[in-house]
């Protein structure tokens, strides 16, 4: 689930799911809407993903945030993802992505800006009535 | 949300439950309105400063106060590393030294009309902006760029990419000391290396500008400003550089944080010690970032001039001034050395000021505050008032009060770029998106700040500029 966030200065969304790694699917769904119009839904090209981070908020902020790169300075578009997410007792999570992606194409995507970070504001990944809930602010 | 009303613009929040010290923000009735239609959110992130460390009474924030990441934007704090002060990223914020700088021409309003359509296209091709790299035949190797965050824009200028002059005219000269490009990671290295030299997107811009009413005319005079003359005003930071080193040490300050027994109301104001490890390595990157930003305009201020002579105009643009308003800086307020950290706020120095350039000494330093597109962008003076109130602070912006969502939906059926030009001002755009998204409407009036900043005393109304021609990314 994905519900974009009617924010004054600046972006967002509220994301809900089952599992940890369908949030994460959603997050990068919900990147591609801000930054595109019509962000492509398929890709020839492939890119792995590892990352770690002590908590699942920080997680998610690197998970963006390293999405966010691949688009605007790498000039991949990950158009599709199959992820996995680790717990490590005392170790914090770990992830790994496989991703599908197609050639920046700003014209045809309908390109609607770049974006500096995802942030921590308000952020919390909440498990409610066994779904994961998250609200994310980008800071455009 | 509990407030007093101290004089007719400003107002106290006094110290409760974890606030350290008072806090004092500006408004005038409107902006007043406004805060309490968004239940006050801005004021309880004041609040939030206010508990940090070490921090230095007043937490302060600007007439263009608005809501942002840990600290609100217009945001002013100052801490006292004697007394276990603070530095926080969010304090500074993403964009480090997001900044703007005006520059003036010579060239009368009517002059530039005569041409403004070749000058438009003219800087477009000239300045890049929007997503991707910068100019194909401008690129800096690693040891060059390093080069750039430690001395700023200088080495630049002795290349040949701006006059000796353009240094005396920006803050700091344009360069922060400390700055230590080994404090900066490799992929801040990457994002930020191949953007030097462009505007980017978003509320970024590059503006051609006519004096349209000038208040103070002494303070004019100083500046160089008078009726119908043009200047341009461009509005950029430190790219994606910058961004990825807030990045890089916001994750780094919240893992250290508990280790200094700092208790965080907010995540994004992560904090350490600024005499610490992290604090010192933060601060030579966050200078490093800054300079990196300082360069970042003088390209653009390059290639803006090469722009008007490929237009046909023989002028050449100089600086009026060139200022921060994302930064954190160590200064002396009421004999004590004090690290001010501006979140959409613009150092504001009074007259006297020693840091000053000697032709702006006796009657302050230029304090640029854009506003839309549509309207006017305006210039003050720093004043006594400023250096007593705000630790030498005042107002950067209009700030936002409508949503990109609802901007771009007001936009829907729409020409927004063919109404600007129904009203003489021509737009060159990287996408239509966001143009729609920063369209007048979505902003609040500047008028509205620059009336409270002048009436509170931190800011001294000197002259208001009109667009003709605005590049956007």
């Amino acid at each position: 689930m994905i519900e974009m966030l009617d924010h004054t200065a600046d972006v967002g969304f509220e994301l809900g799911a089952s599992t940890l790694e369908e949030l994460f699917g959603e997050a990068r769904r919900a990147l591609l809407m801000v930054v595109f119009e019509h962000p492509p839904e398929e890709g020839e090209e492939e890119a792995k993903i590892r990352l770690s981070a002590p908590d699942r908020e920080t997680l998610l902020v690197r998970w963006l945030n390293e999405l966010n790169y691949l688009i605007q300075d790498t000039g991949f578009v990950p158009a599709r993802a199959e992820i996995g997410i680790r717990e490590s007792s005392g170790a914090g999570y770990a992830l790994q992505a496989r991703l599908a992606g197609a050639p920046l194409l700003l014209e045809e995507y309908g390109w609607q800006g770049e974006i500096k970070s995802a942030t921590f504001h308000g952020l919390k990944i909440v498990d409610s009535d066994d779904r994961l809930h998250a609200r994310v602010i980008l800071d455009v | 949300m509990n407030f007093e009303r101290l004089t007719e613009y400003k107002y106290r929040i006094p110290r409760e439950g974890k606030m350290e010290v008072d806090a004092a923000f500006y408004a005038s009735e409107k902006i007043l309105e406004d805060l309490e239609a968004e239940d006050y959110a801005s004021l309880r992130q004041l609040r939030n400063v206010a508990t940090l460390p070490g921090i230095i009474e007043p937490a302060l924030t600007m007439p263009d106060i608005h809501w942002g990441y840990g600290f609100p934007i217009g945001g002013v704090a100052a801490f006292d590393s004697q007394r276990g002060g603070v530095v926080s990223p969010g304090g500074i914020g993403f964009d480090i030294n997001c900044g703007v700088r005006l520059l003036t021409s010579g060239i009368d309003r009517e002059v530039l009309e005569r041409h403004k359509s070749r000058l438009a296209d003219e800087l477009f091709r000239a300045v890049p902006s929007g997503v991707g790299k910068g100019r194909k035949d401008f690129r800096l190797d690693r040891g060059n760029l390093e080069e750039t965050l430690v001395e700023g824009p200088a080495p630049l200028v002795e290349r040949g990419y701006g006059d000796p002059e353009d240094l005396g005219r920006i803050e700091s000269g344009g360069r922060l000391a400390g700055a230590d490009p080994g404090a900066v990671s490799d992929r801040a290295y990457e994002r930020g290396g191949s953007q030097l030299g462009t505007l980017g997107s978003g509320n970024h811009f590059l503006e051609v500008q006519y004096v349209d009413e000038v208040y103070d005319e002494e303070a004019a005079r100083a500046f160089g400003l008078q009726e119908d003359f043009v200047t341009v005003l461009i509005h950029s930071g430190s790219r994606g550089l910058g961004h990825q080193v807030c990045q890089d040490y916001l994750e780094r300050f919240l893992e250290a944080a508990p280790r200094y027994g700092i208790d965080l109301v907010d995540r994004q104001l992560a904090a350490v010690p600024i005499e610490s490890p992290e604090g010192e390595a933060y601060l030579r990157a966050m200078s490093a970032a800054a300079n990196f930003a300082f360069t970042n305009r003088q390209l653009i201020t390059h290639f803006t001039r090469e722009a008007f002579a490929s237009a046909g105009f023989e002028h050449r643009l100089g600086v009026l001034y060139d200022l921060a308003h994302n930064n954190a800086k160590f200064e002396e307020h009421a004999g004590r050395r004090v690290l001010v950290h501006r979140k959409g706020a613009t150092r504001a120095f009074g007259p006297g000021e020693e840091e000053l350039p000697e032709e702006y000494r006796s009657v302050g330093q230029p304090v640029l505050v854009p506003g839309d597109m549509g309207r006017y962008s305006f210039v003050l003076a720093g004043t006594e008032g400023a250096m007593r109130e705000t630790f030498g602070s005042s107002a950067h912006g209009a700030g936002r009060k409508m949503s990109r969502k609802k901007a771009k939906k007001a936009a829907k059926g729409r020409d927004v770029i063919r109404e600007l030009k129904d009203r003489g001002i021509l737009v060159r755009a990287a996408g239509r998106a966001t143009v729609d998204e920063e369209m007048s409407e979505a902003y609040k009036d500047a008028a509205d700040v620059i009336e409270a900043t002048h009436g509170a005393g931190i800011g001294r109304r000197v002259a208001r500029l009109r667009p003709m021609i605005v590049v956007k990314g």
